[in-house]
């Protein structure tokens, strides 16, 4: 796997107008939270025109399932719900149809907010919704980042008073 | 004998959790794209030692 560039990854999706949301590690990182994360996780929209979209940002990545080198998502694949987690060019890229309890992009948009990175902006998961699913979901890896992302938001309403 | 803590009491910030606040603090104070390049070089720091350990 060569070195991970998840700026110029969010700049291929950017680029190529695929509308999606910044979940998961990088949404906290982004929302600066001190974490580290090895891959990007992003709720993409499931109409046909964004999975066209998503599908030539996807070729131009050389994008491949992690547990079968020899596939390449397609369209099928992008209409569902499930998880496709990747291998890219630039780093791994898991493209969600859906998170939790089967949350949606359409479900999703009304808590993002848009996020200046670079050049672009993306929309990014609220950390107030990322510690709500977290603490739903309730698995280990989960609950052991709350206290972090807690600490995060209390310090950034804070700054803000 | 003097505690190991000794003349550090009010040098640490942690929250009620343990969390280090001072690692949230140098976070927030960058924008959103030098968070994602200082996590990114951070992961490929530690990959970079994980190879080279796996080579010695």
């Amino acid at each position: 796997m060569p070195g991970l560039d998840f700026l110029a990854l969010l700049q291929v999706l950017a680029r190529n107008e695929v509308e999606f949301i910044v979940v998961g590690g990088m949404s906290a990182v982004l929302q600066g939270v001190p974490t580290v994360t090895r891959d990007l996780d992003v709720v993409y929209r499931r109409d046909a025109a964004n999975i066209q979209r998503t599908l030539a940002a996807l070729q131009s990545l050389d994008a491949r399932f992690r547990i079968r080198p020899d596939l390449s998502p397609n369209a099928s694949h992008l209409e569902s719900t499930g998880h496709k987690l990747l291998n890219t060019k630039l780093g791994r890229l898991d493209m969600l149809g859906s998170i939790g309890q089967q949350l949606t992009y359409e479900d999703l948009i009304e808590h993002t907010d848009e996020t200046q990175v670079g050049e672009f902006r993306v929309r990014v998961l609220q950390l107030e919704t990322l510690i709500s699913m977290k603490e739903e979901l309730g698995r280990e890896k989960d609950l052991a980042m709350l206290p972090t992302l807690r600490a995060t938001l209390a310090e950034k309403r804070r700054l803000t008073k | 004998m003097a505690g190991l803590d000794e003349g550090v009491e009010g040098l640490v910030d942690y929250s009620e959790e343990g969390v280090d606040l001072t690692l949230i603090r140098f976070a927030l104070s960058m924008t959103p794209e030098e968070r994602l390049l200082d996590m990114q070089d951070c992961v490929n720091s530690i990959d970079a030692i994980l190879e080279q350990n796996a080579r010695s």
